[in-house]
């Protein structure tokens, strides 16, 4: 094809705008003509069109030229064009991997859709969805979330259905309570002679397994099942070390990596002082920033092993799903 | 006499080589991990513990750190029950 591709070039040049002028015509190029769905050797300028129509319904101008200055031409139906899908952008029905979130919060990623008593669900994290412990059953949950514009009631897509709550662990400056009750009791065991003395001391939280929640669409028709960039979930998996792994996500999308630990204890730091221990987890290297969390996490078969929850600048840290589904009570 | 005094030396012999066995089976790295887990976790700057593999694909507990900490790396253990234990700087961890 090289030797006419100067040629051609040049023909396009001079032609490419009155072509992308006809009505239906999305984009214009160079490639073999294609006859009867076989590839021939024959280059020709290829328009495509967001549908093929017969000439006999389109008006003379409209129609594609049979060649332009001797080359010949190739009518393709691509359909419309778009730039790579946005994942901030408000979507109804709503797929796995755009932005979501509890009114007051700033935004996370819509992980997939799950069923719990026979009902589809929305699944995220507990932060996401349900604001770190701080909401209530049936708070609104908008999409996009807040930060991406989503506002109430306009973006209401679902409500707050159920939480796994986040055991934290709180500073020991923080709890004003306990050490003015210790002075108290000390005070009054120094009055009676006594030598034993109170001592405030933190008290280690709970270790969580898993930070999700799951919210109820207000209408089955606004959410899909297929997550972008993804496509639909084949089923479940144990994430074992070494498993190749993707999840599209609110903030960089479509990502892969690959499970480097596994029966990861981590700390993860919720801002104000909170820290939460999680242990269980799994580990990835760098493939999320804010915003993904709630991402489902898929293997290479499109299996459903993880939900993404938090990182760090080297990391990635995922509930495994098995956990998550037991603590909500959810299936596929 | 003799007889059973030698089944008797036999069973003693044969039961002390199985017990024996059993005390000689070595921990799995997860049973390693959990046991020195809290005190790990305890060390300044430390913010995961997990299970990985080297290059060698070789199964190793992995510490993470918050940022470079030498006095933390020089106070961690090489080796944990026979399992190498690595080091890795993650950086602090946060919610997504």
């Amino acid at each position: 094809m090289d030797i006419d591709l100067t040629a051609i070039r040049g023909v396009l040049k001079e032609n490419r705008s009155r072509l992308l002028a006809r009505a239906n015509v999305v984009a214009t190029g160079i490639g073999y003509k294609i006859t009867k769905g076989e590839k021939t050797s024959t280059p020709s300028i290829v328009c495509s069109v967001v549908k093929k129509l017969p000439a006999s319904s389109l008006s003379a101008r409209d129609i594609v030229p049979a060649t332009v200055n001797n080359i010949p031409t190739d009518v393709v139906e691509t359909g419309p064009i778009r730039a790579l899908q946005s994942h901030t952008g408000k979507y109804r029905p709503a797929p796995g991997g755009v932005s979501i979130g509890h009114r007051d919060i700033t935004a996370g990623t819509l992980g997939c859709l799950v069923k719990k008593s026979g009902q589809i669900v929305i699944l995220s994290n507990n932060h996401v969805l349900a604001n770190s412990n701080d909401a209530s059953p049936s708070d609104p949950i908008l999409q996009p979330g807040p930060y991406d514009g989503g506002k109430y009631p306009d973006d209401h897509i679902a409500n707050l259905q159920e939480f796994a709550s986040i055991s934290f662990d709180e500073q020991p400056s923080q709890c004003s309570l306990t050490r003015s009750l210790a002075s108290l009791f000390n005070g009054i065991a120094r009055i009676f002679g006594s030598e034993d003395r109170l001592k405030a001391v933190r008290i280690r939280a709970e270790e969580n397994t898993v930070d999700a929640a799951i919210a109820r669409p207000l209408n089955d028709q606004d959410v899909r099942a297929d997550i972008l960039e993804l496509g639909t979930i084949q089923g479940l998996a144990h994430g074992e070390l070494g498993r190749a792994i993707k999840k599209s996500g609110r903030t960089t999308g479509l990502t892969t990596g690959e499970i480097q630990q596994v029966d990861v204890t981590v700390d993860v730091q919720y801002g104000a002082g909170r820290i939460a221990r999680f242990t269980d987890q799994l580990l990835a290297g760098a493939m999320s920033q804010g915003g993904d969390s709630g991402s489902a996490v898929l293997d290479d078969r499109n299996n459903l092993v993880g939900l993404l929850f938090a990182g760090s600048d080297n990391s990635t840290i995922m509930n495994r799903i098995e956990n998550v589904f037991s603590a909500l009570g959810l299936s596929l | 006499m003799n007889r059973i005094c030698l089944v008797i030396l036999v069973l003693c012999f044969l039961s002390s080589q199985l017990l024996g066995e059993e005390r000689t089976v070595s921990p799995t790295i997860q049973e390693v991990k959990a046991k020195h887990e809290d005190s790990l976790m305890a060390m300044p700057g430390v913010v995961s513990v997990g299970i990985g593999k080297d290059l060698d694909g070789q199964l190793v507990i992995i510490v993470g750190l918050d940022r470079p900490r030498p006095t933390t790396v020089e106070q961690l253990p090489k080796v944990l029950d026979d399992y190498p234990v690595r080091v890795e700087i993650i950086g602090p961890v946060k919610p997504r």
